[in-house]
């Protein structure tokens, strides 16, 4: 006994009686080949000495005349680096033939097949390591669904439902689980509550979830008739004006997504809420333009969007999208729905009413939220304000096509555009007008620093 | 035959919404509405799927709802009689049609915020006045609305 255990190193061995492996086992293992760092990896990696006791024996069984490889599988071997041994006690483990030539194609290499079979060749059993078990969330959390069934709110209990004012994890760890060490970040960028919150958000996620719809199959379609070709003309430039909007909605709202921390759940699961409802919105008003003999129109020229678009900021991109393009937008849908000459359009933009108020919901109270927790914040959103008004100033002057499209849809013709070109400015004006009460709702007053082009609108 | 306005015609509408699967199918509505005849005034919760409570309300009472409808009788009997004809609201008679015809707005409401909520919960608002149209309602006398 002496003999055998004088070539165990005395790492080796020490790393043995540590992690219970007999040292007649490992001077076995020594004995055919394997080296000292080869067996403390093993044992490193969890490997058990009765896995290793099956390890060696069924590689004896090889030695002692197993299952014969066929030529081709040799001559793979040979080619590929893979001793005959090893082969053999693969086989042996009952491997396939063909499953170790394709094996040894994709470039497995000796040591990762040697690994493989120690730690039970796919077929012995795994030992479990149930420490996770032990992991100290919040335990015995019973949610009960509410009469709206079982919320996000509903949910949010106990060490759950506490969002921190700052979110201090940059992986994709869950609220309330345990985090480990070493995990990479996920590139979040937004850490700080006020940056993103409102208290709507849970709820709201809920209202859209349960309040969406269908275009494909819910919108009565076939109630459009022809319409006279200046005022089909008319739908598909709207149509192409407002699927513009949703379309860039959508791709402003989906950048933001990543970079908003995982502590922020309810607001993330939101905000995906309003990418597919603007996703919806391109789809029907695409769908409209297209379904009644007519087709899309011009292009507009955008100057708004990129106030949207070059947002440095998440609640700059929020105020000027979602506070101030989406009350203009709203204003658009209520006109529409006002003056649309089917049941058709009746329901699109019934529905859009509903998808387009809840986006505005989210804006305004995330507003609200900011400018009471960071009061400073508020000359800033005045700046960010001042911008998306000019900008959209900017598109009004230069959009013709738009403002002219409505005002022929409204007067049904454009013999009598004039008439409609005051609806035009009405729609404008309720627009404005609620865009402003809601400001003030949020406590941001913006009556005399309104800019003068959009204030022109109430003086004309 | 219920008559408009009052607590028993709200309830008879209320009845035909709770036990409507397509009403239940537009989503939760989550709004305390109040509804203005003249100066009669009535309150309507909804709560999750269903209109959960009607009952009379005050002119004080306004300030705490989400927003409330307000028109004159005969624009009320008018869009009544115009969903009763057509089993729900024509082009010219829906909700938010009315609300832009009426220089003050159908909807109404001391916050901006929570008058949105008939936007958002628009068409299931709009679905519980269709439902009027599967009921036969008999008009209390202009005198009764505004003493």
């Amino acid at each position: 006994m002496a003999n055998e255990t004088a070539t165990i190193p005395d790492n080796l061995r020490a790393r043995a009686q540590e992690k219970g492996w007999p040292l007649d086992l490992v001077q076995q293992a020594l004995d055919i080949g394997a080296t000292a760092e080869q067996l403390i990896g093993y044992m490193d990696q969890g490997v058990t000495a009765d896995q290793a006791r099956q390890f060696l024996a069924a590689q004896a069984g090889a030695a002692g005349g197993g299952v014969e490889p066929s030529d081709a599988l040799k001559a793979k071997a040979e080619e590929h680096g893979w001793p005959l041994d090893l082969i053999a006690q693969a086989l042996s483990f009952g491997a396939a033939e063909e499953d170790l030539i394709r094996y040894m194609d994709m470039g497995v290499t000796v040591e990762q097949a040697r690994q493989f079979m120690m730690n039970g060749g796919g077929g012995a059993s795994i030992e479990v390591d149930l420490s996770w078990m032990q992991v100290p969330t919040e335990w015995n959390t019973r949610a009960r669904p509410t009469k709206h069934g079982l919320t996000l709110e509903a949910i949010n209990i106990g060490k759950y439902g506490e969002v921190p004012d700052v979110w201090e994890y940059q992986t994709e760890m869950p609220r309330g689980a345990v985090p480990i060490a070493g995990v990479e970040g996920m590139g979040y960028s937004i850490f700080q509550k006020q940056e993103v919150w409102s208290d709507a958000c849970a709820p709201l996620y809920e209202e859209a979830i349960q309040r969406r719809w269908r275009p494909a199959t819910d919108v009565p379609w076939t109630t459009i008739e022809p319409l006279p070709d200046d005022v089909e003309r008319a739908m598909g430039q709207i149509c192409t004006h407002l699927s513009e909007k949703a379309q860039v909605e959508a791709d402003i709202i989906g950048h933001w997504e990543p970079e908003i921390s995982y502590g922020y759940h309810e607001v993330k699961l939101y905000l995906a809420t309003v990418v597919f409802e603007d996703a919806r919105a391109v789809e029907v008003f695409r769908k409209r333009a297209l379904s009644n003999g007519g087709g899309l129109g011009l292009q507009s020229p955008g100057w708004a969007y990129r106030a949207v678009v070059d947002a440095r900021n998440f609640t700059e991109m929020t105020t000027i999208q979602m506070v101030l393009q989406d009350s203009l937008t709203l204003g658009q849908y209520e006109y529409m729905e006002k003056y649309a000459k089917n049941p058709a359009e009746k329901f699109i933009f019934g529905r859009m009413l509903q998808d387009k108020s809840r986006h505005i919901a989210y804006g305004i109270t995330h507003l609200k939220y900011a400018l009471l927790h960071k009061p400073e914040r508020r000359e800033e959103v005045q700046r960010y304000l001042d911008k998306g008004e000019g900008m959209q100033v900017m598109d009004d002057v230069r959009d013709t096509a738009t403002r002219e499209a409505f005002a022929v849809y409204f007067a049904g013709g454009r013999e009598n555009a004039r008439e409609g070109l005051r609806g035009a400015d009405a729609m404008r004006r309720r627009g404005l007008q609620q865009y402003l009460s809601r400001l003030k709702w949020a406590t941001l007053d913006r009556d005399e620093r309104l800019h003068p082009g959009l204030r022109a609108v109430f003086e004309s | 035959m219920p008559t408009f306005p009052s607590v028993e015609w709200f309830n008879a509408i209320k009845d035909i919404v709770n036990n409507d699967p397509n009403f239940r199918q537009l989503g939760t509505v989550d709004a305390v509405v109040g509804v203005k005849v003249e100066n009669k005034i009535y309150q309507l919760t909804f709560e999750a799927f269903e209109c959960t409570d009607v009952r009379d309300a005050s002119e004080s009472d306004l300030r705490d709802m989400d927003f409330w409808l307000e028109q004159p009788y005969d624009l009320w009997k008018d869009m009544l009689d115009n969903i009763k004809k057509h089993g729900a609201a024509d082009l010219s008679h829906t909700l938010n049609t009315i609300d832009l015809n009426i220089p003050e707005g159908l909807a109404r409401s001391t916050d901006g915020y929570r008058r949105d909520a008939f936007y958002r919960f628009n068409q299931s608002i709009q679905d519980f006045f269709n439902a009027s149209a599967k009921i036969d309602t008999q008009y209390a006398p202009a005198e009764a609305v505004t003493a």
